[in-house]
């Protein structure tokens, strides 16, 4: 995963530099043992909530994303989350091998954005119970453009 | 000038408000009459009028027919379940002497009415006046007046709800008064009005500026708050519209004079709150009763019938405290959920899920088009600028 396209992988001191300079990260975070972790406020329109959500990020090359408060359990009433990984909860932000996020992107300009759209789909489901927001499920991914096995496999060196 | 003691709001306490503000705009933009349909009134009312004048009945000759009520007022606001909306006009008849019976004259439009091959198949008797149905769209309903001779401010006669007797009223006056009132400017408080501005004109949720006034909106949401408060009540004991126009714009008119408000959504609930302060407690024949005067003729007391029906004395006040509690409610909700959520519960499922489509639809044709950004202190905006990050295409995966 180091060589995907052309641009090297930014470091996490670069990543962490750059949501300190965004102007829309509201938030502080830790860089420490290789793994940075990102506090930072979230309300993805006006009539939404502000959600506090923790980033995690190491150089296995998977940013994490955690909603800290409000409790999404209590709020979604025994309903199934969509587009979230389970164990622990994490909201599922793009789709994997496909080159919408890789570690040559910025978190600011990737991750931080699809967590407020995310956000905003969120509580228009809560109200409608149709996730508007698209997606796609397991199974549905199209074919890697190499062998991914082996991918996942240089990801985790 | 009063400014009444509330915490302190922050910036973004005041954009979730002008955001509630102006989807309860959407709201009535969605209920109220289209321009179109007005026009077709109009058109209606005016054909009406003329047909009625050039009848060979003296008593009608010199009738002049105008709009009342909600769609002389511009609070028209689409009944439940019901395609047709309410216009209400008067047929003042000004040559008619005051001997004459309501019966009478009633009968005499009927009549006319009836002469006209196709009025004929669109007539439906009413108690009180005649009403042509145009289907699917709206019915007209005229109630027949003379004039009060006896009215110092020019007002008119309508017969009572026994068709026995005539019954003082003044629309022209009552809409007068109401569009002065509706013109009253309230005084928001100025710098944070400002910063609101900077971020009115963005797209996907520009805030609005009610064009027809605040007074209108709030007695077209109060009016719609009621038909869905009262939706599965049969008894007759709602509140009628004249009686909540007439309170709120006396509640409006007392709140704007006197307050300077944070916002719009303050000048709706502040008038909400002062609405009963002008109900008066009189006595009818030594026992304790009610008023809501028409301010515009002598002795119209649109109360009237809570004094013999002591349930809409009940009903009024119940339904009240439950339109301050949801519009507070609304004031302070915080989560596009709860927001939706309480707004359905209040003004029914269909309008509110038509309204928060359109602005989900606006979210979701911007990121198609990479039109979509994360503006600081906003969150999701289609303007972009220079602090402004695009949100760049992706898919959300998982279960």
């Amino acid at each position: 995963m180091r060589n995907w396209g052309a641009k090297k992988d930014l470091t996490l001191a670069q990543q962490d530099m750059f949501l300190r300079i965004s102007q829309i990260v509201k938030g502080n975070g830790t860089l420490s043992n290789g793994e940075l972790i990102w506090r930072f406020e979230v309300q993805p329109s006006p009539l939404s909530r502000t959600y506090n959500i923790r980033l995690e990020y190491t150089r296995s090359g998977t940013p994490d994303v955690f909603v800290e408060t409000p409790d999404l359990d209590l709020l979604v009433e025994n309903r199934p989350l969509p587009h979230i990984y389970n164990n622990p909860v994490r909201l599922c932000l793009y789709m994997p091998s496909t080159g919408q996020w890789c570690p040559t992107k910025r978190l600011d300009q990737t991750i931080v954005p699809w967590t407020f759209i995310w956000l905003y789909y969120f509580e228009e489901w809560l109200d409608s119970n149709h996730w508007k927001g698209g997606g796609k499920h397991p199974g549905e991914e199209p074919q890697p453009p190499c062998n991914r096995r082996q991918r996942r496999a240089l990801a985790h060196l | 000038m009063n400014e009444m003691l509330r915490p302190n709001l922050r910036p973004t306490d005041l954009q979730r408000r002008a955001q509630v503000f102006t989807i309860l705009e959407e709201i009535c933009q969605e209920l109220e009459l289209t321009d179109s349909q007005f026009g077709r009134a109009q058109q209606a009312y005016e054909a009406v009028a003329k047909w009625l004048a050039e009848s060979s009945d003296p008593l009608l000759v010199t009738i002049y027919v105008y709009l009342q009520g909600s769609g002389a007022l511009g609070t028209s606001v689409k009944p439940i379940g019901v395609d047709e909306f309410d216009i209400d006009l008067i047929a003042f008849a000004a040559a008619a002497s005051t001997n004459i019976s309501p019966t009478a004259l009633k009968k005499a439009i009927g009549e006319r009415l009836a002469e006209h091959g196709t009025y004929a198949l669109m007539l439906e008797e009413k108690k009180r006046c005649w009403r042509l149905n145009y289907a699917g769209d709206f019915h007209l309903d005229i109630s027949p007046t003379i004039s009060n001779p006896n009215c110092q401010f020019g007002g008119e006669l309508v017969p009572d709800r026994k068709l026995f007797a005539w019954h003082p009223t003044n629309p022209r006056a009552f809409k007068k008064l109401f569009d002065g009132r509706a013109a009253l400017v309230p005084k928001l408080l100025q710098p944070k009005v400002a910063m609101q501005r900077d971020v009115a004109s963005v797209e996907p949720f520009p805030v609005q500026q009610t064009i027809k006034g605040i007074l209108r909106r709030t007695v077209q949401l109060l009016k719609r708050h009621r038909d869905h408060y009262y939706l599965d009540i049969s008894e007759e004991i709602a509140p009628i519209s004249v009686i909540i126009t007439t309170l709120a714009m006396r509640a409006y008119e007392y709140c704007v004079k006197r307050h300077v408000f944070e916002d719009g959504l303050d000048v709706i609930v502040e008038t909400i709150r002062m609405m009963p302060h002008f109900i008066d407690h009189i006595y009818v024949d030594g026992v304790k009763g009610y008023a809501i005067w028409n301010e515009t003729t002598e002795g119209e007391n649109f109360a009237d019938r809570w004094n013999s029906e002591p349930a809409r004395v009940e009903a009024f006040y119940d339904w009240h405290a439950k339109a301050l509690a949801d519009f507070e409610a609304l004031r302070d909700l915080v989560g596009l959920d709860t927001i939706t959520k309480n707004m359905k519960e209040n003004f029914g499922d269909r309008v509110i899920t038509s309204v928060m489509a359109a602005r989900t639809n606006s979210v979701s044709q911007a990121r198609k088009s990479n039109s979509l950004f994360v503006a600081p202190a906003l969150g999701l905006s289609t303007a972009s600028s220079a602090t402004a990050t695009p949100v760049p295409k992706n898919d959300f995966f998982g279960d």
